[in-house]
């Protein structure tokens, strides 16, 4: 618990109003998109850099739990309090400091929302591609912390690809930066890239310096119907064969494509076995060219049907929708646990086969949403958690997906991370060294272990 | 209790946070409590026994406009408004309401007290106001720009039946609503005279009370149920075409609400939903006839504010955008956020001033960039909020009606 004397001290910081102690504030902030809850001691909602030192001292003065928090969209418990303590939430710090045209780098604080963030860019014709489903409502501190990928990772790569300096709080309280604003930069061991994707475990990221691309002149959705998932597949390695790199490759199988139609009714055929969705961007003779060969290869594959989105806003629809299917989904049972198994591209048929056949066979109703262009496979795991017995079979399932993933040299976890959710796996695909040497640098960052604790490295399950 | 059905929208809840950047009250005050996702967690929390009715939910529950974006953006289709409603009324029933709305709503519940208040406030008004007031505002809206009373009630004002000039082409019943009879006769004339034009004959029941959405939103349900019952009685006794409304909220509570309501208290709502599928906001109404042969031209540059409860509550978004290009000489002009809302919310610009003004100010700012001088709106609300908010004496805030009467009437005139 938390010394009244200490959370005093630690208020005085941020002042009253952005210090929430109230047991009802206290359970808004004990869950995320994940299902589990752990309530947190306090809340601290900092502006600065300078107050999350003078937080981060207090707190390492008197060994306080800090857990770091942006919107609090994360599918594992990242930044959920697991063993109490303060949660800091940057929602409140949350400005775009500098978006630089002449140079193509924008800075923010933390709490800046992606896709507002990316809005704005776009107004100066600049372009930041990591674009994640949660984009809406992520934060650009919670992407870096967990290197959010995306649907447009097949193309333009994720969070990780596009920072080119952090300024960071280290546990001790100490204020440092990272990185430059330049492009190039060899100067020393790549800090950025170690605190990007450290769920919040090494240091507290306090501002964000990215590099930004041109904003592409123009962009075309393309949508193919399928009467069977395996042709859906192979449309995907042909593409891919074919050396057209498409700025998304989205799969959706049939019951994701219900779930959707029912919640935004935007026409999706429901009686398909499979659609992918497509952009294709770029310049507009290019794009013209690519759209024509991608849909031939579509029709080629079996497709019955393919349509090329007549408009902007028409794009905007599918890609809406796109982004909502987790909660779309969601309504069909009261939960729904998402998995983030990725193999190498060219097992994605076999894998989504794979995926279909483990939910038969442990009874468990599973829908199939890819980022296929990357072989990032999500599959949607129904459920409901009252259910003990149904529960095991989930678990069961899970296990089967990863043990699967990485027989064929895929990974545990493409986005989403690993926190609580996937923490046992770790040992599947880390040797006994290189989790020893993870130990490590966390101990070289945060000694007393007061940065996020509970979180993937620790042994002991919560 | 809350009604079965509702408790099992709150496991539909994935906390997926799509409903926060929908949120307008959660962009202003970035923290959880204030979000939908954080009410729900709440509400659920409350319903399992783990948490108790207390003062700082009740404060949670009231920081939120209804304004319904969180249930439309919803893609696990939870009705978190609906939830939250229902929620207000068992605080209520544990906190009663604080003395400024007792007394209003006291007045709105009344068929007899409520005439007599709005007589006398028409002399008193600015001292009665006064109680509501702090540094001269009541909530964000400057104490000079609250509107004077009509003179006479609006129903007063008319013959219980309106005939139309010329051959009867149809029968509406009006229900005013407060505001029109009350505050805005303007509107409520406008209407009158397009449909007399349009030979539709107008039944104006003199017994038509508040609908009542302002006392059971804000939780006390048990006294809406007069009103509610009553304006079932007025509305069933004839038989009409349709039954119109000039108010979004009016139009809101007798569309959806008094259904839920009623469901939800374990009541017949038979009547309620036979009244419910007679009602039509004034724009839905007025699409249906073509007009273009009694419009003349209204030089205006217009722009138009969705209200909430007309654009989610009750998905009306094209037809006052078409009445408006039907006018001749009226230059229409779409503002940048028009479905965002207002920041008024009823009360809750006067319970949360810093929030709405918040709220308010990216919508004013909406307004001046179309660079318009009328903005059109068919909610009294949204028009007492943003015209008490609007920085420029140039800029009007109208119904769409009214727009279309006078471009009616200069038709008149040119001929």
């Amino acid at each position: 618990m938390l010394r009244p004397e200490v959370l005093e001290r630690l208020a005085s910081v941020v002042g009253p109003d952005r210090c929430k102690t109230a047991k009802e504030d206290l359970l808004t902030y004990a869950y995320d998109a994940y299902v589990r809850e752990f309530l947190p001691d306090a809340v601290l909602f900092p502006k600065s850099s300078a107050e999350v030192s003078e937080i981060m001292q207090i707190a390492a003065a008197n060994d306080v739990f800090v857990t770091p928090r942006g919107a609090g969209s994360g599918l594992g418990a990242e930044a959920l309090a697991k063993r109490g303590g303060v949660v800091l939430c940057f929602t409140m710090m949350n400005r775009v400091l500098e978006i630089n045209s002449a140079n193509r780098y924008a800075v923010v604080e933390p709490g800046v929302v992606i896709a507002e963030f990316q809005k704005e860019v776009e107004k100066h014709r600049l372009f930041y591609p990591p674009d994640p489903g949660s984009a809406a409502v992520a934060t650009m501190g919670g992407a870096v912390a967990m290197n959010a990928g995306g649907v447009r990772g097949v193309k333009y790569g994720v969070t990780r690809d596009y920072l080119l300096g952090l300024e960071i709080v280290l546990p001790s309280g100490k204020v440092m930066t990272t990185g430059t604003i330049t492009t190039k930069d060899v100067t020393g061991y790549d800090l950025t890239r170690l605190i990007c994707g450290s769920e919040g475990t090494l240091a507290v990221v306090t501002k964000i310096t990215v590099r930004l691309l041109p904003k592409p002149q123009t962009k075309r959705t393309l949508q193919a119907v399928y009467d069977a998932i395996d042709q859906a597949g192979t449309t995907v390695s042909r593409i891919i064969e074919s050396g057209i790199v498409p700025a998304t490759l989205e799969l959706m199988d049939k019951t994701i494509i219900k779930a959707i139609e029912d919640s935004a009714h935007l026409g999706l055929p429901l009686d398909a076995e499979a659609v992918l969705l497509m952009d294709v961007d770029g310049d507009p003779d290019t794009v013209e060219r690519q759209a024509a060969t991608v849909a031939g290869f579509c029709r080629d594959q079996g497709a019955r049907e393919v349509r090329v989105s007549a408009s902007e806003t028409e794009n905007e629809m599918l890609w809406t929708a796109r982004r909502s299917a987790f909660g779309a989904v969601a309504r069909m049972r009261p939960n729904c646990v998402i998995e983030d198994a990725t193999v190498p591209v060219s097992h994605l048929t076999e894998a989504i086969k794979k995926v279909v056949e483990i939910g038969e066979r442990n009874k468990v109703q599973i829908a199939v949403l890819a980022h296929a262009g990357d072989g990032n496979l999500h599959p949607l795991i129904l459920c409901d958690l009252r259910d003990r017995d149904e529960m095991e079979r989930v678990e069961r399932s899970m296990d089967e997906i990863v043990d699967y993933a990485l027989s064929v040299g895929g990974t545990l976890s493409g986005e989403h991370g690993i926190g609580i959710s996937k923490s046992k796996y770790l040992p599947k695909q880390l040797s006994e060294t290189s989790l020893g040497l993870m130990r490590e640098i966390k101990k070289l960052f945060d000694p007393q272990g007061i940065l996020n604790p509970g979180s993937f490295l620790e042994d002991r399950q919560l | 209790m809350i009604s079965e059905q509702l408790r099992e929208e709150v496991h539909k809840c994935i906390k997926c946070g799509l409903c926060m950047n929908a949120c307008p009250v959660y962009k202003q005050l970035y923290f959880e409590g204030a979000s939908p996702r954080g009410k729900v967690q709440l509400i659920k929390k409350v319903l399992e026994g783990e948490l108790e009715l207390s003062e700082r939910f009740h404060e949670l529950l009231f920081t939120c406009l209804l304004c319904e974006n969180c249930s439309v953006n919803c893609p696990s289709g939870l009705k978190v408004d609906r939830l939250m409603k229902a929620m207000r009324a068992e605080l209520e029933q544990k906190y009663g309401l604080s003395w400024q709305k007792r007394m209003v709503f006291h007045l709105l519940h009344s068929s007899r007290l409520l005439p007599f208040a709005m007589y006398w406030g028409r002399v008193f008004g600015p001292t009665l106001m006064g109680l509501f007031a702090k540094n001269g505002r009541v909530g964000t809206i400057p104490f000079s720009k609250i509107p004077r009373v009509n003179s006479i009630p609006l129903i007063r004002q008319y013959l219980q039946t309106i005939s139309p000039s010329g051959q009867r082409q149809g029968r509406v019943l009006y229900f005013t609503g407060c505001a029109t009879n009350y505050l805005f006769e303007n509107v409520g004339k406008s209407i009158i005279s397009i449909l007399q034009r349009l030979g539709i004959e107008v039944l104006l029941p003199k017994a038509q009370m508040c609908c009542g959405l302002p006392i059971f939103l804000s939780g006390a349900r048990k006294m809406a149920l007069d009103n509610i019952r009553q304006n079932l009685r007025v509305l069933l006794a004839e038989k009409v075409d349709a039954i119109i409304v000039d108010c979004a909220t009016c139009g809101a509570a007798l569309k959806k609400e008094y259904v839920h309501i009623l469901e939800e208290l374990g009541q017949d709502a038979k009547e309620a939903s036979a009244v419910s599928k007679k009602v039509l906001d004034i724009s839905q109404y007025l699409v249906r006839f073509d007009l273009a042969e009694h419009l003349g031209a209204v030089p205006d540059r217009v722009t138009y504010h969705d209200p909430c409860h007309l654009l989610r509550s009750q998905a009306v978004k094209e037809e006052p955008r078409r009445l408006l290009n039907m006018i001749p000489g009226l230059e229409f002009v779409e503002m940048s956020g028009a479905d965002a809302c207002c920041g008024g919310g009823g009360t809750f610009q006067w319970e949360h001033p810093d929030v709405a003004s918040g709220i308010t100010n990216k919508k004013i700012s909406a307004i001046e960039e179309t660079l318009a001088n009328v903005v059109a709106s068919g909610c009294p609300g949204c028009r007492l909020q943003i015209h008490g908010n609007l920085r420029s004496e140039s800029i009007r805030v109208v119904h769409p009606v009214e727009l279309l009467a006078k471009s009616m009437d200069s038709r008149l005139l040119d001929t």
